[in-house]
C-alpha cells in the first residue's frame, strides 16, 4: 500500500525560484502548502547549473548570485512552514471528483486540492554515461555522498569539469587510488583544481574514453581507449560519472495537460486545461511570454491568489499587501515552526 | 537572452559544446553548430567547454559587426528554410531528436573553406 501523507491545499512541483516564490506565496495566502522536488535542495536549474553567475535582472538587486538569491528565496519560503520534500520524483498526477492525487517516487500519495507546476525546463539529472547503465548503484554513480563508500577503492573519475576535480579531489584520502578519463585534451575544470590534483597524486588521462565496464556483482574493472588507439585495462571498485547535467523533459502530456513546445500551456489565471492545475515559470506558457526569472515571479503570485479563489470562491483575489501590519496570518499558519 | 555560437566554428565543429548543453539546444550543421535561441537557457556551459573560443553571449555582439551577423544567423538557422529542406526547422525541442542537418545557412556557406 502507498504511504498516504496528509492532503494539502496546494502542491508545488518544482523548488526552483519560482516555485519558491510561489511557496512563500501560499504561505501568505493562508494555503497549507507542500513541496516537491527531484533534486536533494531547493534552487533547480540555478543550483545545478550557475550557482556563481552574477543574475541581474532581479528587481531590487543590481547583481545577485544565482545561490544568494535562491538562499533569500529558501528563508522567504520557510516563513510559513511549509511540508518540503527534496530527493522526490512526481510520477503522476491524477484529478478526480475535485481531490487531485500526486503520486511520488518512494510510493507516496499526496492528495491535494490543486497543484501548482514550477517544472522550468524539466528534471536536471546527472548525464549518464553512454554505456554500463545496468551498473548504476553496483559501483556506478554520480554523486558522492559518502566518502566511506570508496574506501580503499580504486576510484575512476569521468570528465573534464569542475565536479570531476571535486569528487577525484573528495575521494583522494580514502581511495586506494583515483585516476580521471577525460575525452578531449583540455579541461574546463579551473587550472587550480587540475594541478592540486596533479600534487596530491591522482592520475589524468586524458584524450581517452572509457569503452567497457566489467565485473561481477559489482564493477571491478574498466577499459580505456586512448586516442592512440592503446587500450588499459585498469582495476575500478567505483566508477564516477561527471559530465555534466541534462534536463528531462516534465511528462506534461502524461498528466493530460496541453503543451506547446513542452511548455504547459495557461490562461490569464495561470491554470492549465486541467481544472485545480496551475502553471508558472518556465515550464508555462501563453501568448507573449517571456521565460525570465523576474516574469516567472510575477506568474506565481498570479498563479497562487487564483489557486485561492479556486479553492474558495468566496475568497478575495487580491490579497491584500504584505506590508500591511493589520493583515494576520490565518490561524494554522505558520504552523510547526518552533 | 541566449548564446551564440560565432566564425571559429566554421568547419572545426568540435562539439564540446554538444556534450556539455543541459537542454540539448546546439544543432548540428554542416559546417558549423547552431544555438537554438529559443531553446538555449543562458546557462553559459558551452562558452567556457568550447575550445575554439567561437561562444558568446548575445549581450557581448552589441557594437561587433561579425557577431551580431552571426547572432543573427544562428536565429536564422532555424527560422528560414535550408537548403535542401522545404520548411524552416523551428524549434524541435531537443538536437539529439534533429540529428545532423547536413546544411548550413548561406551567410555560413559563404565563408571561404
Amino acid at each position: 500500500m502507498p504511504e498516504l501523507l496528509p492532503q494539502r491545499d496546494l502542491v508545488v512541483v518544482g523548488a526552483g525560484p519560482v516555485g519558491l516564490f510561489a511557496t512563500y506565496y501560499a504561505g501568505f495566502r493562508g494555503l497549507d502548502v507542500a513541496l516537491v522536488d527531484a533534486q536533494s535542495g531547493p534552487g533547480g536549474q540555478i543550483t545545478a547549473l550557475y550557482p556563481g553567475k552574477l543574475i541581474h535582472d532581479v528587481p531590487g538587486f543590481p547583481a545577485v548570485t544565482g545561490a544568494d538569491l535562491v538562499a533569500g528565496l529558501v528563508t522567504q519560503a520557510e516563513e510559513y512552514s511549509p511540508a518540503v520534500l527534496y530527493d522526490t520524483e512526481v510520477l503522476g498526477i491524477h484529478a478526480c471528483g475535485g481531490v487531485i492525487e500526486v503520486t511520488m517516487s518512494g510510493d507516496r500519495v499526496l492528495r491535494t486540492g490543486t497543484v501548482l507546476l514550477a517544472t522550468g525546463v524539466g528534471g536536471i539529472r546527472p548525464r549518464p554515461l553512454p554505456f554500463g547503465g545496468e551498473w548504476y548503484g553496483r559501483g556506478l554513480s554520480y554523486v558522492v555522498s559518502d566518502n566511506e563508500e570508496h574506501r580503499g577503492h580504486n576510484v575512476v573519475v569521468v570528465g573534464g569539469g569542475d565536479s570531476a576535480l571535486d569528487w577525484a579531489l573528495q575521494l583522494r584520502p580514502v581511495a586506494s587510488s583515483v585516476t580521471i578519463v577525460h575525452r578531449r585534451r583540455a579541461f574546463r575544470a579551473q587550472r587550480s583544481l587540475l594541478e592540486r590534483a596533479s600534487r596530491e597524486g591522482i592520475r589524468i588521462l586524458t584524450e581517452a574514453e572509457v569503452v567497457a565496464i566489467s565485473g561481477n556483482e559489482r564493477v571491478r574493472e574498466i577499459t580505456v581507449l586512448a586516442s592512440d588507439g592503446s587500450i588499459e585495462v585498469m582495476p575500478a571498485e567505483t566508477v564516477i560519472g561527471a559530465l555534466g547535467m541534462r534536463s528531462s523533459p516534465t511528462p506534461l502530456i502524461a498528466w493530460g495537460i496541453e503543451v506547446d513546445h513542452r511548455r504547459a500551456i495557461v490562461d490569464s489565471h495561470m491554470q492549465t486545461a486541467v481544472p485545480g492545475i496551475f502553471a508558472a515559470g518556465d515550464g508555462a506558457t501563453y501568448p507573449g511570454k517571456v521565460a525570465l526569472i523576474v516574469a516567472g515571479f510575477g506568474e506565481a503570485a498570479t498563479a497562487v491568489n487564483n489557486v485561492a479563489v479556486y479553492l474558495d470562491p468566496e475568497a478575495e483575489l487580491m490579497p491584500g499587501h504584505s506590508t500591511d501590519p493589520e493583515l494576520t496570518p490565518p490561524d494554522h499558519a505558520p504552523r510547526g515552526g518552533a | 537572452m541566449t548564446y551564440v555560437i560565432g566564425k571559429e566554428c566554421i568547419d572545426a565543429k568540435d562539439r564540446s559544446c554538444v556534450d556539455v548543453c543541459p537542454v540539448d539546444c546546439i544543432y548540428d550543421g554542416k559546417r558549423k553548430n547552431y544555438i537554438n535561441p529559443a531553446e538555449c537557457i543562458d546557462c553559459g556551459e558551452c562558452e567556457v567547454a568550447c575550445p575554439e573560443l567561437a561562444i558568446f553571449p548575445l549581450r557581448r555582439a552589441k557594437g561587433n559587426l561579425e557577431r551580431e551577423q552571426f547572432a543573427a544567423d544562428n536565429a536564422a538557422f532555424f527560422r528560414e528554410s535550408l537548403p535542401s529542406r522545404d520548411q524552416p526547422l523551428g524549434d524541435p525541442g531537443g538536437a539529439s531528436t534533429a540529428g545532423p542537418l547536413g546544411a548550413d545557412t548561406s551567410f555560413v556557406q559563404s565563408f571561404p573553406s
